[in-house]
């Protein structure tokens, strides 16, 4: 054997011996992503398989609308603020508008509570399906997208029947509701309420609500695949997903059964009967338990309240020109995410001086990092379709 | 409705004000001053209390739900918008808010510690709430408030290179800049008709 070959073969010797390195690598996901639900990006660091940091980078959907909030007046704010979570627009008009109506002192009459009640909720459904449709989807399960978004057409069909929008309804006033689409001219005074028929579409529709998720859970809910996926997976204890602020079915599902709809009522909640589902494990599965149950307890409520809503006026008088007392004001209610609030600063002029809006998701998911810290790379999609957050909400 | 007093009782006057009651107590307590309007509750506290306050809340008051933080900015002069009510009255300053609550019922209330506008600095809450992180990254994009000891606090919402800080008041909005609003749009006079029609149509 020549020298030269003996050196080669030593060279290889050595080569074989040297350790296998693995290096971090930085995977970047998104801001295009369809598993984001919109445009945020994640900048993960993956050693292998596992997940060692991940950065969230948000803010491409920033429309700034907390500086917006400053130069408009109270009427047009409105039409703003159901755009945060365009998932349930209403949901996010109502706190706003009490906090304005609570600063001039005016009450809504019954009737218009009654309807902003059955609306939330509607929208809490609307919210909903659109989680029990796509979060399966994510994981793969095309099916169940069909069949509960076909259900939840209904609803958005009920929602634009009222409103006249399907997902910017812009239909809360200050002191009340406008006037529902398809009532006729406003002039007159017996045409300016729900249209005809509309509360017994709303409970035929409930009935399509409830066979819906019946559906889910024969499909997705005792799915051995799906629970493949969920069971066990993204874990947030209650009390870090207290402090972090997180809300809704989030928190619930981490066993920390609090709902604002039994503790502040500026809608008539403390007069129907529901109960607050709460799940212990925190992990994905029971995320999507939590909501596919509050499914059925929106179901419960839209049916109570069609009974009770009393008849009467739609609108409280409130002044042409909104001037709002000087005062500071901060009014939460229970978005289908989580709590949605608005700390509003009136120094007495047309325009707020300064409005805060705690969105829900901003908080849901600031523990992204912490709970994707350690995970698996295919779970992330998992745990990120879980939290279930609009990135409108999130930017604001 | 909701339970709440009928002003033409003549009980109104003993009607207690639960919020009022618990604001007070829980400032006295907490060594604030508690201001109590439509049931929200604001306690003043120093900035050099500050992390102490929001620990001892969280600890022995049982506020340990992190809702939300934020900046407010008191200005005299605005660049848009309303200014404030008497603006001679007015000590200009930055306000850090910051809400806490629980999740066993309806207690909560809003912490608030005054900075001056040359110094704002303030200790960082993230020890106490890790949520309270990109809250406050976000008030640093927002107003320019410096947070000792966030571990973290890079832009959050802002792009790369850009200057200022948008809520303050003194920070013009832009599109406004170009396009004036709201309203003038509609009543911009037209523009004058040409003397003899333009004939043809060709653009």
């Amino acid at each position: 054997m020549n020298e030269e070959y003996r050196a080669l073969m030593h060279r290889s010797e050595v080569a074989v011996s040297v350790e296998l390195q693995t290096q971090d690598m930085t995977l970047n996901i998104g801001p295009q992503h369809p598993s984001t639900h919109g445009v945020l990006r994640l900048v993960a660091q993956v050693d292998g398989e596992r997940i060692s940091s991940v950065e969230p980078v948000i803010g491409y959907m920033h429309r700034g609308y907390e500086k917006l909030a400053e130069v408009r007046t109270y009427a047009q704010m409105t039409a703003l603020v159901n755009r945060i979570d365009w998932v349930s627009g209403f949901a996010s008009e109502v706190p706003f508008i009490v906090a304005v109506e609570k600063l001039m002192g005016i009450e809504p009459p019954e009737r218009a509570q009654w309807i902003r009640l059955i609306l939330t909720e509607l929208f809490r459904i609307s919210s909903h399906m659109v989680f029990t449709s796509s979060y399966p989807l994510e994981l793969g399960a095309t099916t169940p997208l069909f069949h509960v978004l076909r259900e939840r057409e209904r609803v958005l069909e009920l929602i634009e029947g009222m409103t006249g929008g399907r997902f910017h309804p812009n239909f809360n006033r200050v002191g009340g509701i406008k006037p529902a689409a398809g009532g006729g001219k406003t002039q007159k005074k017996v045409s300016m309420d729900i249209p005809e028929g509309w509360l017994e579409a709303t409970r035929a529709a409930m009935e399509r609500v409830l066979l819906s998720t019946e559906q889910s859970d024969t499909l997705v809910t005792g799915n051995e695949l799906f629970k493949a996926r969920t069971v066990g997976v993204g874990v947030i204890p209650g009390n870090k997903a207290i402090e972090y602020g997180l809300s809704g079915p989030n928190l619930r599902a981490s066993g920390v059964p609090f709902d604002l709809r039994k503790h502040e009522f500026h809608l008539p909640y403390d007069q129907v009967d529901f109960n607050v589902i709460s799940a212990p494990g925190g992990d994905c599965y029971d995320r999507y338990w939590v909501r596919l149950q509050e499914i059925r307890e929106s179901v419960k409520i839209v049916l109570q309240a069609i009974d009770k809503i009393p008849e009467g006026p739609l609108r409280a008088k409130a002044p042409r020109v909104l001037k709002v007392p000087k005062g500071q004001i901060y009014v939460r209610g229970e978005n289908p995410k989580g709590e949605f609030g608005y700390y509003l600063i009136s120094e007495g002029g047309q325009k707020p001086y300064r409005l805060k809006i705690r969105s829900t998701s901003f908080s849901n998911l600031s523990i992204l990092p912490w709970v994707l810290k350690g995970a698996l790379v295919p779970d992330l999609v998992a745990v990120m379709g879980s939290l279930d957050f609009v990135l409108g909400d999130v930017d604001r | 409705m909701n339970d709440q007093p009928d002003a033409t009782e003549p009980l109104e006057e003993e009607v207690r004000d639960p919020y009022l009651e618990y604001g007070t107590a829980l400032a006295e307590r907490l060594g604030g001053r508690a201001v109590v309007e439509h049931d929200t509750i604001r306690i003043y506290v120093d900035r050099s209390n500050w992390v102490e306050t929001i620990r001892r809340a969280r600890d022995e008051e049982g506020l340990d739900f992190f809702s939300w933080l934020t900046g407010i900015d008191w200005s005299k002069d605005v660049e848009v918008g309303d200014t404030v009510a008497e603006p001679d009255e007015l000590e200009e300053r930055f306000e850090v808010m910051c809400r806490l609550s629980s999740v066993e019922g309806v207690a909560g209330a809003h912490f608030i510690a005054a900075l001056p506008k040359d110094d704002a600095v303030i200790d960082s809450i993230t020890g106490v709430f890790g949520g309270a992180e990109w809250h406050e990254r976000e008030a640093h994009d927002m107003f320019g408030i410096e947070f000792t000891g966030n571990p973290n606090l890079s832009p959050i919402y802002l792009p790369e290179g850009f200057i200022g800080h948008p809520l303050l008041k003194s920070y013009p909005l832009l599109a406004r800049e170009v396009k004036p609003w709201p309203g003038t749009v509609d009543v911009e006079d037209m523009p004058p008709e040409p003397e003899e029609p333009a004939g043809g149509g060709e653009a």
